[in-house]
């Protein structure tokens, strides 16, 4: 039995965190997580023994939460530290286990224990393969690759509530001169059924009114290659799925001007069917895809725009 | 004038690496050898550095069995000097080995007013040698970089996050780690290259940086890697864009995905 400290900045990142400690049979699991974000009854539901609430979660610095942590660790020993697999929690993560001599490993898809041994699988070599590592020193501190899990269903309970205050870090030596925040736009990308993303085999950015419409139709969600997200800005980082962005399971992913390189398909390997659009015939993606369709989009698209309006075909 | 460091790691090159298909585990041993895309992009970003500023760059690696000739690559895109240490003992090697090495290997390299890596390296992908160093040596660091400008003592670094991109200032020494979107890596010339070969590389003997016992014991165990192989159709819709736009629209009502 393992004790499991979760950290977590939304609803949903907390539900995945706390299946995962359902996952391994914890035994205690508390939880770190921003003031006012989720709400009291929610919270009851998750079997908690105590949820640490933090003020100004966003704006501490990676250090200053680095205190919060280990003061935490110490005071509740747990096994664990787990919390999504996003930037902030990947950095805090790795500098808390070299400050405490501890293991981290990052975008852990899977969690088991093994002949008494905690045994966790993520991804290696660009997505591609599949490394299952063994954990030989506790507390280890674990970013989860968010996929979507769920907890078991509980009754509401009881639970501690602890005020955590901000820490008062002297002398920090980064200065934040600035922040501009992304605007969220569409719905969370890893609950669509239908994913229409776009790669950067579309030439101008005018250009993706041509998938804008097609998700339209479908009432599909839009996604993207990294780089079209990172490099061009043309749509927002989140929204960029892959072995540094979103790992989705739609029922139908169409993917359009895109290569497929190891790094994209591994977010998209759950989906049920794979549309590949791409007039390489050669481009990777071809190998990995239900339907190919090695046609210039220019074409395709409006093509299969004008089919599906005929037909009034939308999303099951 | 900086001295700058940057971390580069030999990694198999995945594009042409294969596998074993009855154990599907990577065949490592035939793989073409090179450097990380993010250390690349690392390098890059300190030899813009040194072009504007002046002073030097220095690439350190360790590992289990490094190649001089792929740590040559650095130097051929405009390193002046390489040290590194190569031990089979390294060969389990984890994120907390790599980083106590690494941030040994730094100081007797002479230690560096700002100091490189990668987000994350090309096979491992952790996501932890920056801020891990950061620790280790007590220097500040900043994540996942866009941009880095910097004007006398003071850096300033716009990193992009998931939600927002922020711009942070730091004075020096200042740890940094480089998004794939900061910089594209030069190719180097066949004059570089040349003058590559006369560049000086330095190993250092793992006994030499003097780390404690506990410091180069793996935290974790690497148990097996596999292939992940995914069966798809491979369906393949050629010709007439609009008679296939319709066989797809057929074929994916079919398949229950879409309804009419
Ligand atoms: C550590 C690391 C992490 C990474 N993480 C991710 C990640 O999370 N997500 C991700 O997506 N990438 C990631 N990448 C990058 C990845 O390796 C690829 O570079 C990227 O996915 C390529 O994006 P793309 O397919 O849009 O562009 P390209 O590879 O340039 O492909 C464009 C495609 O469009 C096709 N095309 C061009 N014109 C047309 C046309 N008129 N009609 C139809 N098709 C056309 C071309 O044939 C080509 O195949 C990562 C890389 C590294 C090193
Ligand atoms: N063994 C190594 N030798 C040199 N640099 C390394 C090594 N391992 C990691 N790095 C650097 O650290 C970055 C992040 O690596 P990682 O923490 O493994 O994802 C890489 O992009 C490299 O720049």
């Amino acid at each position: 039995m393992i004790s499991v400290l979760i950290l977590a900045g939304e609803l949903d990142e907390l539900l995945e965190m706390r299946a995962v400690a359902d996952q391994i049979g914890a035994s205690v699991v508390e939880a770190l997580i921003p003031e006012a974000v989720i709400d009291g009854e929610s919270l009851a539901s998750l079997g908690l023994k105590r949820a640490y609430l933090l003020e100004g979660f966003d704006e501490i610095p990676p250090e200053g939460l680095e205190k919060i942590v280990i003061d935490l660790v110490r005071n509740s020993e747990p096994g664990l530290v787990i919390g999504p697999s996003k930037k902030i929690y990947r950095e805090l993560f790795a500098r808390t286990a070299q400050n405490l001599s501890s293991p981290c490993l990052t975008d852990c898809t899977n969690l088991e224990f093994n002949d008494g041994r905690l045994v966790v699988e993520r991804p290696f070599l660009g997505g591609g393969y599949v490394e299952r590592v063994a954990i030989k020193k506790f507390p280890a501190l674990l970013t989860i690759q968010l996929t979507g899990r769920r907890p078991q269903a509980r009754e509401g309970g009881s639970f501690e509530t602890v005020r955590v205050s901000r820490p008062s870090i002297e002398n920090l030596r980064l200065r934040r001169v600035s922040v501009e925040k992304i605007e969220r736009k569409g719905a969370d990308l890893s609950k669509a059924r239908v994913v229409v993303s776009v790669g950067r085999g579309f030439k101008r950015r005018e250009d993706l009114k041509m998938a804008e419409d097609l998700a339209q139709l479908l009432g599909a969600e839009l996604a993207c290659s990294r780089p079209i997200a990172s490099d061009l800005g043309w749509m927002p980082e989140e929204k960029h799925v892959g072995l540094s962005g979103k790992w989705i399971s739609p029922q139908l992913y169409i993917a359009i001007g895109i290569s497929g390189q190891v790094q994209h398909m591994v977010g998209v390997r759950n989906s049920r069917i794979i549309v590949a659009v791409n007039n390489d015939t050669s481009a990777p993606i071809h190998r990995e895809a239900d339907y190919s369709v090695p046609i210039d989009l220019y074409q395709f698209i409006p093509a299969l725009i004008k089919v599906l309006k005929e037909k009034g075909a939308r999303a099951a | 004038m900086p001295v700058i460091h940057v971390f580069v790691k030999q990694v198999p090159d995945i594009s042409t690496l294969e596998y074993d298909p009855s154990t599907l585990a990577p065949r490592l041993e035939k793989a073409t050898l090179r450097l990380g895309e993010a250390d690349l992009v690392a390098l890059e970003a300190a030899l813009r550095i040194k072009e504007g500023w002046g002073g030097e760059v220095v690439v350190l690696s360790a590992g289990d069995a490094v190649n001089e000739l792929v740590l040559r690559e650095a130097l051929a895109m405009g390193a002046d000097r390489c040290f590194y240490v190569s031990d089979p003992r390294l060969s389990m090697a984890d994120a907390w080995v790599t980083a106590n090495v690494l941030s040994r290997l730094s100081k007797k390299a002479g230690g560096a007013d700002i100091l490189f890596c990668g987000e994350a390296s090309s096979d491992a992908g952790n996501y932890q040698l920056g801020p891990r160093l950061s620790e280790a040596m007590g220097i500040p660091c900043i994540t996942h970089a866009v941009s880095v400008e910097l004007s006398g003592n003071i850096v300033r670094v716009r990193r992009s996050l998931e939600d927002r991109t922020e711009t942070l200032e730091s004075e020096l020494p200042l740890i940094i780690t480089a998004s794939l979107e900061l910089a594209s890596p030069r190719l180097p010339s066949l004059l570089m290259i040349r003058a590559a070969s006369k560049k000086p590389i330095t190993r250092v003997d793992l006994s030499e940086l003097g780390l404690e016992r506990d410091l180069v014991e793996p935290l974790v165990e690497r148990l097996s890697v596999r292939a992940l192989k995914t069966a798809r159709r491979n369906i393949v819709l050629e010709g007439d864009p609009l008679e296939c736009a319709e066989r797809l629209v057929e074929s994916l009502v079919r398949e229950g995905v879409l309804r009419v």
